[in-house]
């Protein structure tokens, strides 16, 4: 699966997305902090935290006896590229569009020249 | 500038296309029939049949599909012909979740113009007493646009 479905997949939850916002927000934070501010359970938190660390939305770090969680960019540039991508199919398409647009121009009014009489 | 900061910048997109103004302008708006890529860009994908794009503030952008139904996927906030448009991006979201596509078309060499695309509004809502109520609305937009675009088939991930 590409980063970007993982990605996809792991914000497709309310209480993951909210855990994304709050390491956004609030910075660095441990798994307690992180379960005292949502109404799930600290187990909960931390399988939540696996989702998203496996999509590359968050990393840790061992801090003494607890892991502090904080927001990793790979997961959100992969899914950005990926809808610059989009963009980037969408407009390629646009300029062929306008060049095709262009080459008719040119061979009707090449065209109307020809037909003008005593050139 | 941060790596994080970088989530919620503009996308931005150039291109340049030899007609006018005017021309291009008309293309992109108008004519997005004739080119959009419907069978990989759209609600519908392969139930697509259509779309169009209204002209002047307040007009919409709808895709139509083989169903009869249709889908709207902005709505025009910035009317400005042949030098800009700019719409909400929102297919199938409301419309105060939508983020901002702005298209501007500026006069380039030979006669040719030069096409900016910038899709922003990618940052969720400023801390303060919103914070909390954009906790869900703030994140909402962007998932479900991409959500939609995930739908979709044969569409790669590009590496950059």
């Amino acid at each position: 699966m590409e980063t970007y479905e993982a990605v996809l997949e792991a914000l497709g939850d309310s209480t993951r997305r909210r855990i994304v916002d709050m390491l956004r927000r609030s910075g660095p934070s441990s798994v307690a902090e992180l379960a005292a501010r949502l109404p799930v359970s600290r187990p909960a938190v931390s399988q939540h935290l696996t989702v998203l660390r496996r999509s590359r939305l968050v990393t840790y770090e061992e801090s003494g006896t607890r892991n502090v969680y904080r927001v990793d960019p790979t997961g959100m540039r992969d899914l950005r590229a990926w809808m610059d991508g989009f963009w980037q199919e969408a407009l390629d398409t646009y300029a062929e569009a306008a060049r095709k647009d262009a080459a008719q121009a040119d061979q009707s009014s090449m065209a109307m020249r020809k037909g003008l009489p005593d050139e | 500038m941060s790596e994080q900061a970088n989530d919620t910048m503009p996308i931005r997109k150039t291109v340049t296309v030899p007609v006018t103004p005017q021309r291009a302008f008309e293309l992109f708006t108008a004519r997005i029939g004739e080119w959009w890529p419907l069978a990989t860009h759209s609600v519908g994908e392969d139930q697509a049949t259509g779309v169009v794009f209204g002209e002047g503030i307040g007009g919409s952008i709808v895709e139509s599909l083989a169903d009869g139904t249709t889908s709207v996927w902005g709505t025009i906030t910035g009317w400005d012909p042949p030098h800009g448009v700019v719409y909400t991006w929102h297919a199938g979201t409301p419309v105060t979740e939508a983020t901002s596509v702005e298209v501007t078309f500026t006069p380039g060499e030979q006669g040719h113009t030069v096409v900016e695309l910038v899709h922003s509004g990618w940052d969720s809502r400023p801390d303060g007493s919103a914070a909390r109520a954009g906790y869900e609305t703030g994140w909402n937009p962007v998932i479900k646009h991409y959500a939609r675009f995930a739908a979709v088939s044969g569409l790669p991930a590009r590496a950059m």
